[in-house]
């Protein structure tokens, strides 16, 4: 075996990579991850594809029946609104990978190695929690494409374009919100917690009230003007990015390893 | 593991940089520690704790389970705080620079902690990036390691498959993947089979005469022995005794234990023993009732050399039909038993 040494670094240049490229680096290899679990791949495909058509079949379908003309617009109202629904639940998915990230990886002691990295604490705590939000965000997104495929296919184009173009995607933004905050939940309860079923538990009861508070502004939001509902979105994601920076700010590795 | 002569110039360490930091050349990876506390609450997991391990030395740390080894490595390697005391590694002080810590320095555990959905060379891919590595660095150290550690074959294979051995010789690789000048091996070969615990041994050895300082946790007392420079005994947080493993053994008790055999009963040994100069009385068990005519006897003495031909001189005139004379000296174990059961002060 002929080898040669790693060249010395030289001066000025920087060891080890920025707080956005570590951040990209653990985001990505926990969202990989997490798409090869199988787990993962079972319940996904279960929220994904069986219960759009499900929602499709009993639910859509028999109102799209049995109402006339005049009620197109209550029926895109409706179909709008399970988007939302559609979405949430794989997105709710985050909450579990969250989980997973931190206190699961301790179980198993896959995370001391990064801990022991150079890291930053911003970066890992940032990378475990967009690592957790992008499978969920990928699994949402085909859920509503499954959930829009399937009344495409099975209603035809007509009952696609009674959607109300601005509550429909008002309604998609908040799928993101719910992935992220979550996410963000789950990844600080994760670390301060021993168990994976602790972290999941804990973070469940914390997020899910906010998923019932969400539907409950969707049903509020079939009665606003477009602009109140990007407004609306817009300060939700906004706190929700607001959560994240603070979070990853004033988390510290600490956390993690000092719980005996 | 094949080629260790190679390899040793494979791992040695380069004169590198400190990445710009401070722009210092760093050569080694000196440990030192200085009144290291650790305190969890109202539990004191390390208390007062100093060390020294120079470059191309190892230092192993030996104690019961919870007496304070893993928490001395995670605060060496900056995952966990201090509550009290200074150290610094590889030149970077654990309090103020602790990413530079980090950058610099190894750590391997007895659970490999591996994503095992990933190939190897992608989970060593993943963490040379995070430690900054260039791409065209990473992909040759990769090819070297994967050649290393024989895991070439199985480059194309998800980890989750894996043997334990293969798992952890994963994790030595991600350990090495940046070339750190310390290294922490926190019972490294524990669940291996005994041809994988020597390859990871041999390693061991290797990585200390590349110059880097290493701290190894360990509960085998042999391997601790074998490999290491200095012993520390941990007791409740605190080190009980430290130094050379020859040290220990002589500083603890300087005296041999002799153990004579007879082919028939010989009760004359107890009052030949007891007039031999160099053996002291109380060095030779107290004779139990009914026990004079068993054919064996001991003794200690500091001077072997000396007295042992006196004494088998003597009871081959006086008659003994002696078997066997065995000499043991006090082991690791002996001080390690001392140490850890010696009363708390």
């Amino acid at each position: 075996m002929t080898v040669e040494p790693i060249p010395a670094r030289g001066p000025g240049e920087v060891a080890w990579p920025g707080d956005l490229r570590t951040t990209w680096l653990i985001a990505r290899r926990g969202a990989i991850e997490s798409l090869r679990d199988h787990l993962t791949q079972g319940v996904s495909v279960v929220f994904s594809l069986a219960i759009p058509l499900f929602i499709v079949m009993m639910v859509v379908r028999p109102l799209v029946r049995q109402s006339g003309a005049e009620g197109a617009g209550a029926v895109g109202t409706v179909i709008a609104s399970y988007l939302l629904i559609v979405g949430l639940m794989p997105s709710s998915g985050s909450i579990g990978i969250a989980a997973g990230m931190f206190a699961g990886e301790k179980e198993q002691g896959s995370l001391l190695p990064l801990l022991a990295s150079p890291a930053s604490n911003r970066a890992i705590f940032a990378g475990k929690v967009l690592g957790a939000v992008i499978p969920a965000l990928l699994y949402a997104a085909l859920a509503d494409t499954t959930y829009l495929a399937e009344i495409w296919l099975v209603l035809g184009a007509r009952t696609l374009r009674l959607l109300p173009l601005a509550l429909s995607i008002a309604l998609m933004a908040l799928v993101p919100a719910n992935a992220v905050l979550g996410a963000t939940v789950a990844s600080l309860v994760s670390s301060r917690v021993r168990t994976y079923q602790t972290a999941q538990m804990l973070s469940g009861l914390a997020v899910f009230p906010v998923s019932g508070i969400l539907i409950g502004l969707a049903i509020q939001m079939q009665r606003w003007s477009s602009a109140y509902l990007f407004v609306a979105v817009a300060v939700l994601v906004a706190l929700d990015a607001l959560l994240l920076v603070i979070s990853a700010a004033t988390w510290r590795r600490e956390e993690v390893m000092a719980r005996r | 593991m094949t080629n260790l002569a190679i390899v040793i110039d494979c791992l040695r360490l380069k004169d590198r940089r400190d990445g710009g930091r401070s722009g210092r050349v760093m050569i080694a990876g000196m440990i030192e520690a200085e009144g290291l506390v650790r305190r969890f609450g109202n539990f004191v997991a390390v208390d007062d704790v100093s060390l020294r391990v120079p470059d191309g030395t190892i230092l192993a740390l030996l104690g019961p389970n919870g007496a304070g080894k893993t928490t001395i490595v995670r605060l060496l390697t900056g995952v966990l705080g201090l509550t009290a005391g200074r150290a610094t590694v590889a030149g970077h002080d654990i309090r103020s620079n602790p990413a530079a810590v980090r950058a610099h320095v190894g750590l391997v555990t007895d659970v490999p902690g591996l994503h095992e959905q990933m190939t190897v060379p992608a989970y060593l891919d993943f963490f040379g990036s995070v430690y900054g590595m260039a791409r065209d660095a990473r992909a040759r150290r990769i090819d070297e390691l994967l050649a290393f550690f024989e895991l070439e074959t199985h480059r194309k294979d998800r980890m989750v498959g894996f043997s334990k051995g293969m798992k952890q010789k994963v994790a030595l690789a991600r350990a090495l993947i940046h070339e750190p000048a310390a290294l922490f091996l926190d019972e490294p070969t524990s669940g291996l089979d005994p041809l994988g615990a020597r390859s990871v041994r041999e390693l061991i050895l290797t990585l200390k005469h590349s110059s880097r300082s290493i701290i190894l946790c360990t509960h085998d007392l042999d391997e601790a022995e074998r490999l290491s420079d200095e012993v520390a005994i941990l007791r409740r947080g605190k080190i009980a005794a430290v130094g050379e493993p020859g040290t220990l053994r002589a500083a603890g008790s300087p005296e041999t234990t002799v153990q004579i055999s007879f082919a028939t009963p010989f009760p004359a040994a107890r009052a030949i023993l007891q007039a031999t100069p160099g053996i002291e009385p109380s060095a030779i068990p107290a004779a139990q009732p009914g026990t004079e005519s068993l054919t064996s006897i001991e003794y200690q003495t500091r001077d072997p050399s000396d007295v042992n031909p006196q004494v088998i001189a003597q009871l081959a005139a006086a008659g003994a039909r002696i078997v066997s004379v065995t000499c043991a000296v006090r082991s690791l174990e002996d001080v390690y038993a001392a140490a850890v059961a010696a009363p708390a002060g």
